[in-house]
Parts: structure tokens; sequence; C-alpha cells
């Protein structure tokens, strides 16, 4: 089940995102954790990203993955996800998980695809500070396309971080710098 | 130039070797011949978020890419006409990359590189790709002083990977672009 019962106030800057903390109560939490890791992984690299990914958990049958779909997309939370950002009414979610091992790393993007409307990612790592990479930064891009980095967000455990998609949301994940794995639950909010 | 690249008979293998490949290359290792180049590139940090992060300054050995020698044994190894378009020498720190699909606008073309880059290690990355649509990519790891020579369609692609933040080093290479007439 989910924590969190409200969203706190959307930031403007560099585009519109908020951290959503303490999202899963603690047994949602272990029995999400042990689902995730039972799942295989695939390695998966391109010149824009390095890192491992799940198969699609957007409708796999699954009872602790089931719990977690509707944490993240049922109608109360879509409503409220879109009342924070003012945005269209959301319809569903697609979801599947990724884990950044050493070396791993996502570079700047904008996430811009056809429907996606909210981005999230839930934090399921423990251990990550500033030493050992896998924060999310979050940039200001120029017309010229030169970045200025806004924030380095270093993510905590049990936290949702949600951005509103757009040709200004531009972030990336940081090279993994230590033997850590990064889990995370990430998707997007679909109109 | 190593004088080997040279000879006839070499001259004619290179040529049969770069029409052999899915997508047409050739790797010259020990290129040139001693280590006196010096690199001392008047470089500029240039940035397209989502496209590149890099240093740009102009290419070291820029009259040697110009010359009629050179653009000559090329046509020699690739059985190309080719024409001298531009060249640059580009930097890749630690977090510096490209993308694949800044080239998108690319007509067809031979990319020409030469690797300056000196103590490098694998999982650094910073490695040259080159992409055509169907066909495996081509990857290309540091070494330095080969020149790499790849033929490139309309739609193909390039490009220097991300480089690690834990690089104690710098990729660093002459990049020179020959149109095909």
């Amino acid at each position: 089940m989910r924590k969190a019962k409200q969203i706190p106030k959307v930031k403007k800057n560099p585009f519109p995102y908020v951290i959503v903390n303490d999202f899963l109560d603690s047994n949602t939490l272990d029995l999400v954790i042990d689902a995730l890791a039972g799942l295989e992984y695939d390695f998966k690299e391109s010149d824009l990203f390095s890192y491992w990914s799940s198969i699609d958990l957007t409708d796999i049958d699954h009872p602790a993955i089931n719990i977690l779909r509707d944490d993240l997309g049922d109608s109360s939370w879509r409503e409220k996800v879109a009342a924070s950002f003012g945005s269209k009414k959301l319809s569903s979610i697609d979801m599947a998980a990724y884990v950044y091992g050493l070396g791993d790393f996502l570079l700047p993007h904008d996430d811009q695809v056809e429907g996606r409307v909210i981005a999230y990612s839930l934090h399921l790592t423990p251990e990550i500070t500033k030493k050992t990479g896998g924060s999310l930064n979050v940039f200001n891009a120029s017309k010229e396309g030169k970045s200025e980095l806004i924030e380095s967000i270093i993510p905590k455990f049990n936290s949702l971080i949600l951005f509103e998609v757009s040709n200004r949301s531009w972030h990336q994940v940081s090279e993994i710098m230590e033997d850590i794995q990064r889990l995370t639950v990430t998707g997007w909010y679909h109109s | 130039m190593n004088f080997y690249y040279l000879e006839e008979s070499t001259l004619s293998n290179l040529n049969r070797i770069f029409l052999s490949g899915e997508i047409p290359f050739l790797r010259l290792s020990k290129f040139l011949e001693g280590d006196a180049v010096e690199v001392n590139p008047n470089q500029e940090t240039k940035e397209k978020i989502g496209f590149y992060r890099r240093k740009v300054g102009p290419a070291v050995l820029d009259e040697v890419w110009k010359s009629p020698e050179f653009t000559d044994f090329l046509k020699k190894i690739t059985g190309l006409n080719l024409g001298f378009r531009k060249s640059n020498n580009f930097s890749y720190s630690g977090g510096d990359y490209s993308l694949l699909h800044a080239e998108e606008l690319e007509k067809k073309r031979v990319v020409v590189a030469y690797d300056f880059t000196k103590s490098w290690r694998y999982e650094w990355g910073g490695h040259d790709m080159y992409s055509s649509p169907g066909k495996d990519p081509l990857i290309c790891s540091r070494d330095f002083g080969s020149l790499m020579i790849v033929k490139l369609e309309q739609g193909d692609l390039s490009c220097t990977r991300y480089t690690s933040l834990m690089a104690k080093s710098e990729v660093q290479l002459d990049q020179i672009i020959y149109d095909i007439k």
C-alpha cells in the first residue's frame, strides 16, 4: 500500500518535478523488492545508455507487482498526479525495473515520446550518495543546446520522483562510480 | 607515413579488405612513423545537449589530411573518388560523449579518424561506433597511432561513445570527412 497520501508542491525549475518521500509502506516495500530481486534482467547498451532492464512489468500478473502497479497507477493517485502538475487526465501507466551497476549511465535526454505526460521513478536502493554516482541530474538547456546543471538529485530509498515530460525535461542518470546496484521502477503516466 | 602502407601489393590488399566489410572499413595500425606528432590543439568546449559534449579544435594534422598525396592514398585503398570536406580534432574527457543521431542529416561519405589517445583502458568507453541500418555496428576501440577509414552511406551514423568519469586520460583524435563524388 501507499504510505504517501499527498504530493508535495511541484518545483518549476528547470522543469516541473517533485519528489514524494516514503512512497510505499514497509510491508509493501519488502514484497516489491523481493519480487524485483526475483526477476531476470538483460544488459542493454547503446550510445545513450548502459544498464540492466527487466521485462515490461505493465501487464504481468504477479501479486507484489500488481500491488505496486496499483499504488503507482490507480485512479485516485493518477488524479493527484494530474492535479499536482495541472496536466490533462492521466489514463494509464507503464512500468519496468532497471538496475545500474558500476560504470552504467544514462546520458541527457528529454523522454519525449507521444503519449507520455509525466515520468516517474521509484527508487529502491538505500546506499546512493554523491560519491557512488547514480544521481538524477536535471538540466536547463539554452536554445543553442548548452546545458546548466540545476540540481543533482540523490535519490532517497523509497522516494518517488515525478516530472513533466516536455522539450525542456532534460535529465540524466550520472555514472555509477562504486560497486552498488541502483534499482528503480520507472515508467510514464500516459494521457 | 609507414612505408609498408605505400607498397603496391599492400595497397591492392587493403582495397580488397576494405570492400569485403559489411560496413566497408580499414584499420591501419602504426600509420605514422615515429612519435613526433605533438598534440597541442587550440580547442573549445562545444555542447549540444542530447547530441554531444566535447572539445573541438583544428585537426592537428590538417595539412596531411588535405594533401593530394593522402587523398590519392585514400582513393587507392577505397577505390572511391573522394573530395576533402572538413577536418577537426576532438577531445573527450570524463563525462563527454557524442550520440549517433547527431549525424542524421549526413550524406554518403568516408570518415577517417586518426587516434592520438594514449594510456587508454577499454572499460573507460570512449570508443568510436559506426552504425548502419540492418547491420551489426562497427566498434573501434582506442589505439594510439591507428588510422580508421570507414565508408558510410546516407543514413549511416557514427559517434564517440560516453567517456567514463573514471578515465585517467582523454580520448584525442583527428576526424576527417571526405565526400564521395
